[in-house]
């Protein structure tokens, strides 16, 4: 075993085991727990950000593999195989960069029967990084589950108001998501004749036969409809806020930053790639409704006054972004996707971590019982401003990059321009939420109510504890923001292969105007005088050839 | 040439980088860092100035690349570039030094200079940018930048409303630009300010009303044009020079500069929308400026209608008057804002003109540096404004009438509320305690106002400057010199600012607390005062359409999608648990009825009874 190797697998097992050791009581001393703790998050992050650095994108496909034929069932072509590839290794680190913050936040959080909170957590993180780090299908699956069972478990146990209803709901639904999917992915196996049950053998079994079209309508409508829930597609949106409002700090940092990702991952890394057919015919209703996402969910965003659930809508608000990317059905959009994807998990975990900040000093959610909390707390005010503009897709912030890249997709079809005019409104109402929580919870004299509180226990400023999980994600942000090719780079090369075989019949109705019949006498001329422009021509030729 | 380029963009950055990471606590360090930086801004500005001047400039290095779309981070650095390049970090310069005087008691000075820094960084962006791509993003950091600045008294209500204000109101005319940006793209398939300009060239139907009308809208938005311009009076909560440097000289102008920049991509019927717009706006907010009392909402509404000066050259056909006016504007408002920030200061942050009076005697540099401004602004004879404003009334008396008649409506609007202000604030006697106590500001104060006024005299002679700086407003200014009427429009001039003066004398002379012209013309006043009812209109709409629309959607989500569509589906399967519950009723005999009836229907069902 390779060093990488050893840091992949041990991202995915470390984790597990300190879990384990926590759940068979090692935890009892506070010490040991923490200390479990420490490792158990340190690892995955450390793991995520040097497998980042180390890998070697230039080819396309996955490094790092282990495979493991014996483990899993060879009869169902289930086979253990990791693997980081372009798509996957932004997530991955992403999902290491998360993960540390959410554990310090959970470490430090003090809450009753820490010990076993802990273990959850980091069952869950373990289950994550698996996720990401899958190659195999059913394994893919498998670790989502992991982490999607503890989520359950901790926000009945740990929850806020309305915890065990919440609870339950989310349970019923998300299963209910996960089983829709899962019976896609079966629907998969079953129905292409490949010798493994990963996306390579698939691809290459699917190559020879094509399936029909009728027949992948099905089951990407299966695999929309599943993964669409998990990822809160409008309109199975309503369990999203309400959970996250509900869910303690860290679950709610993991759940929708980093969980929630699988549903798009998969739909983006495997579905559309491998059903093109399929996704060209859901692509109408799939852009209507993440339509729905961003202008629906946006403005009932807009009627919050509870910080906590306008992050959560805000969050379901600017996934509409990521399918918007997946709906245009190109792999400039689903491209964009990913790097919002990435973006959003980092932005949407900080917002939950700063308003759990806010809430420890105001001691309340209602926005409306805050105010001038900036004079008092100007780190935290910091913060907060920046991750809200980081939210509502400054430049500068990753967001940025997908948002903007997912409106330039949109606006390749003359049919979709529709949808990039409408989508586009997102930017003002997100700017509108965004800065009237600002306004609300720092500017200003602060209310009575906030008066009241800070009788019994004084407010004070963030302390080193509470910034380095925060800065952690800032900077990861801001890292984005300044050097988008640090991503992008290797999101576009493997989303280049996987969409290359892919016929989406979008792109060869567009041509653009210096390319028509017309334009093209006169381009031959302006190409003679600048080689710029020759280079430009080309590329759109081989954009038409795709 | 690039590391120069990159060092002018990136010490900005990094000054900002460094307080807000180390000296948030140390307010004196920070600002004279901030100060220092923008020194080196100037330096490093003049270089690339004057280092081979007169040709175009351009460097690119790709700063994303996705599926075919490749992003340039490039410097375009020609005539434009140049003149903006100058105004900023002249202006900028002097509005820093003038900050550590004007700033020197506030306890939040780090916030206050690392947000300047912040916006030198954005600025510069826009005016080196080499892509549409690029500009928008510097073009939404400025906004950021503006935002901070103008929530910089963060404990007021209306420094919170205005910051957001402003924000939201940018990003309206953003969301135009920003489809304005992709529909550019794929119409011509780059965003690069060149390779547009030659496409543009070889075929000019490529360019359509549709999308000149979007790209349009980033500069209504930032440039604070009709229907958006809004934002910018309230933008006034924000500290003096801060409106001096964002809402005056530099990032309001910059919309101008962006017109500028893709002039080309614009067709006949957007430039005489720009051009009605910028006259009516030269007009309208003449009006407003007339009624004002705050000092600095005279000065913003005045902003708001040179803008609209410029925006009609710019309509008219002639970038380059609307850059020679930018350039000139930028000098005398930096000069009359930063002239009434040193008022403010001195009177104790009182802002309502009609508690002044009498400052001339106790202010005597300031009082006459402002006078200046007023002088240029109204265009007397030879000094920068004249030059700039009737260049652009000449080429519209001799290229659209109707335009002329608004603008020189307007500048006859413009002397007489100028003047007004600078009668009721510098002559008569002191109205309050304040202002009888004021006394003339440090050097650090009058010496950024010293320069500036000499400026406002001299920059109206082009010949003056180096060529790379007005290399790209000669050809316009040739061509207004080649027009007829000359003699006429000097003539109309002088008229224009005599008569604003004597009305306002007259007026304006001897007031007291009230404005004598609320007492004269009431309705007149009243309807000035209204602005048109634009804030009304807009905030009925938010409050009365947008949030019960929001809470309706909430209400729907509410019932529909939760309740309906979630809690039913939770229904049908609790009422399927509720028919298989009353199977269970705990009798043994009823048990054995059902494994009786099972027993026998599984029997038929083997024997073929319900068919196959």
């Amino acid at each position: 075993m390779t060093f990488d190797q050893i840091l992949l697998l041990g991202s995915i097992v470390i984790p597990a085991l300190a879990s384990l050791f926590l759940f068979a009581g090692l935890g009892r001393s506070e010490f040991i727990a923490k200390n479990l703790a420490y490792l158990g998050f340190g690892f995955p992050f450390i793991a995520g950000i040097l497998l980042f650095i180390r890998f070697d994108g230039s080819a396309g496909g996955y490094c790092f593999e282990i495979f493991h034929p014996r483990m899993g069932l060879q009869e169902l072509k289930i086979t253990f195989h990791l693997g980081l590839n372009g798509v996957s290794s932004p997530l991955f680190a992403m999902a290491g960069v998360v993960g540390l913050a959410a554990g310090l936040t959970a470490i430090r959080s003090g809450t009753e029967r820490l010990s076993l909170y802990l273990a959850l957590l980091l069952f869950m993180q373990s289950g994550l990084m698996g996720l990401f780090a899958s190659v195999d299908l059913f394994f893919y699956y498998l670790f989502h589950e992991f982490a999607l069972i503890p989520t359950f478990i901790m926000i009945g146990l740990w929850g806020g108001r309305d915890r065990r209803s919440v609870a339950l709901e989310i349970t019923i639904y998300l299963t209910l998501g996960a089983l829709l999917s899962l019976g896609g992915l079966v629907a998969l196996n079953v129905m292409v004749d490949a010798e493994k049950f990963d996306f390579p053998s698939l691809s290459v079994a699917l190559a020879s036969a094509d399936m029909l079209e009728s027949t992948q309508f099905k089951i990407f409508g299966l695999l929309l409809l599943g993964f669409g829930v998990l990822v809160a597609l409008f309109p199975f949106h309503t369990w999203a806020a309400k959970g996250y409002e509900t869910a303690p700090t860290s679950v709610s940092m993991l759940h929708a930053g980093v969980l929630k990702k699988f549903g798009l991952y998969g739909l983006i890394q495997i579905a559309a790639p491998l059903l093109p057919d399929g996704a060209l015919a859901w692509s109408p209703y799939l852009l209507w409704l993440a339509l729905g996402n961003v202008l629906f969910v946006g403005f009932v965003t807009l009627a919050q006054t509870n910080l906590k659930s306008m992050v959560g809508y805000g969050s379901v608000m600017h996934m509409g972004y990521c399918f918007l990317g997946l709906g245009v059905c190109s792999s400039l959009g689903a491209g964009s996707a990913v790097m919002l994807m990435v973006a959003h998990g980092l932005s949407v975990a900080l917002m939950f971590l700063l308003s759990n900040y806010i809430y420890k000093r105001s001691g309340t959610f209602e926005m409306n019982e805050m105010g001038g909390l900036a004079t008092k707390a100007p780190i935290l005010a910091c913060f907060f401003v920046a991750a809200s503009l980081a939210t509502i897709g400054l430049p500068g912030f990753g967001n940025f990059w997908g948002e903007f890249g997912v409106f330039l997709s949109l606006g390749e079809n003359p049919d979709h321009r529709v949808f990039l005019i409408l989508a586009a409104l997102g930017i003002i109402i997100s700017a509108i939420f965004g800065l009237r929580a600002i306004a609300k919870i720092f500017f200003g004299k602060s209310s009575d109510e906030l008066n009241e509180h800070a009788k019994e226990k004084s407010i004070i400023d963030l302390c080193p504890g509470e910034i380095l999980p925060a800065g952690i994600i800032l900077s990861a942000l801001l890292l984005i923001g300044l050097w988008p090719r640090g991503i992008s780079d290797r999101i576009d090369i493997e989303i280049g292969n996987r969409y290359e075989k892919v016929n989406f019949v979008a792109l060869s109705q567009f041509t653009p105007a210096c390319c028509l019949p017309g334009g093209e006498v006169e381009n031959k001329e302006n190409n003679q005088s600048s080689p710029n422009l020759l280079k430009k021509a080309a590329q759109f030729d081989a954009n038409l050839d795709h | 040439m690039q590391t120069v380029a990159f060092s002018i963009l990136l010490l900005p950055l990094f000054s900002a980088f460094i307080t807000l990471i180390f000296l948030r606590r140390f307010g004196n360090i920070a600002s004279l860092l901030s100060v220092a930086t923008s020194g080196g801004i100037l330096v490093f500005a003049l270089y690339l100035i004057f280092n081979d001047a007169g040709e175009v400039y351009s460097w690119q290095a790709t700063w994303m690349k996705m599926a075919g779309w490749e992003l340039g981070f490039g410097f375009l650095i020609d005539g434009p570039a140049r003149l903006l390049l100058f105004v900023v970090s002249f202006v900028g310069f002097l509005i820093h030094v003038f900050s550590l005087g004007y700033m020197a008691d506030d306890d939040a000075k780090a916030r206050y200079f690392g947000g300047l820094s912040i916006f030198m960084f954005s600025m510069i962006g826009i005016t080196l940018a080499d892509n549409l791509i690029m500009i928008f993003v510097f073009w939404e950091l400025v906004g950021f930048s503006s935002y901070l600045l103008i929530a910089h008294y963060l404990t007021t209500e209306d420094a919170a409303s205005a910051s957001r204000k402003a924000f939201i109101v940018n990003r309206i005319g953003d969301f135009g630009f920003l489809i304005g940006i992709v529909l550019t793209y794929w119409a011509f398939g780059t965003v690069n300010l060149l390779e547009l300009a030659d496409l543009v060239d070889f075929d000019p139907s490529l360019v359509t009303t549709f999308l000149g009308l979007l790209l349009a809208c980033g500069f209504i938005g930032k440039s604070a044009q009709f229907p958006l311009h809004v934002w910018l009076p309230d933008a006034m909560a924000g500290p003096t020079p801060v409106s001096a440097l964002i809402h005056a000289a530099t990032m309001v102008a910059a919309g101008i500069f962006l017109l500028v920049r893709i002039d080309f991509m614009f067709t006949e019927q957007v430039l005489s929308l720009l051009a009605i717009l910028g006259a009516g706006m030269g007009l309208y907010a003449g009006f407003c400026a007339l009624v004002q009392r705050d000092i600095k909402k005279i000065l913003a509404y005045s902003t708001l209608s040179q803008l609209g000066y410029m925006a009609a050259a710019f309509g008219l056909g002639m970038p380059g008057l609307a850059l020679f006016h930018l350039m000139t504007h930028a000098f005398f408002k930096a000069l009359m804002f930063l002239g009434s920030g040193s008022v403010i200061h001195a009177c104790h942050h009182e802002q309502d003109i009609f508690k002044y009076g009498g400052l001339r005697k106790n202010m005597p540099v300031t009082a006459l540096t402002f006078l200046v401004g007023v002088f240029a602004i109204s265009g007397v004879n030879f000094l920068s404004g004249y030059f700039s404003k009737d260049a652009i009334l000449l080429s519209a008396y001799n290229l659209n009438m109707p335009i002329f008649v608004i603008l020189y409506s307007g500048a006859i609007l413009t002397a007489l509320y100028m003047f007004r202000l600078y009668f009721i604030t510098f002559e008569g006697i002191a109205r309050s305690s304040e202002a009888s106590r004021a006394r003339e500001n440090g050097a650090l104060m009058t010496g950024p106002l010293i320069i500036l006024a000499i400026l406002a005299i001299f920059g109206g002679y082009h010949s003056l400057f180096p060529f790379s700086i007005v290399e790209s407003i000669i050809p316009d200014i040739e061509s207004v010199a080649s027009m007829p009427n000359h003699l006429w429009m000097v003539f109309l001039g002088t008229f224009a600012w005599i008569v604003g003066v004597i009305v306002a004398k007259n007026f304006y002379g001897r007031v007291r607390e009230t404005d004598p012209l609320s007492e004269k013309l009431p309705t007149f006043f009243e309807l000035c005062k209204s602005k048109l009812f634009f804030d009304e209109i807009y905030s009925f709409y938010v409050s009365r359409i947008q949030d019960p629309f929001t809470r309706f959607l909430e209400v729907m989500e509410l019932l529909f999608i939760s309740g309906l569509m979630v809690r039913g589906t939770a229904g049908v399967a609790g009422l399927f648990a509720l028919l298989g519950k009353v199977c269970y009723i705990g009798k043994i005999h009823a048990y054995t009825f059902w494994f009786v009836a099972g027993t026998i229907g599984f029997l038929a069902y083997a024997v073929g009874i319900f068919g196959n």
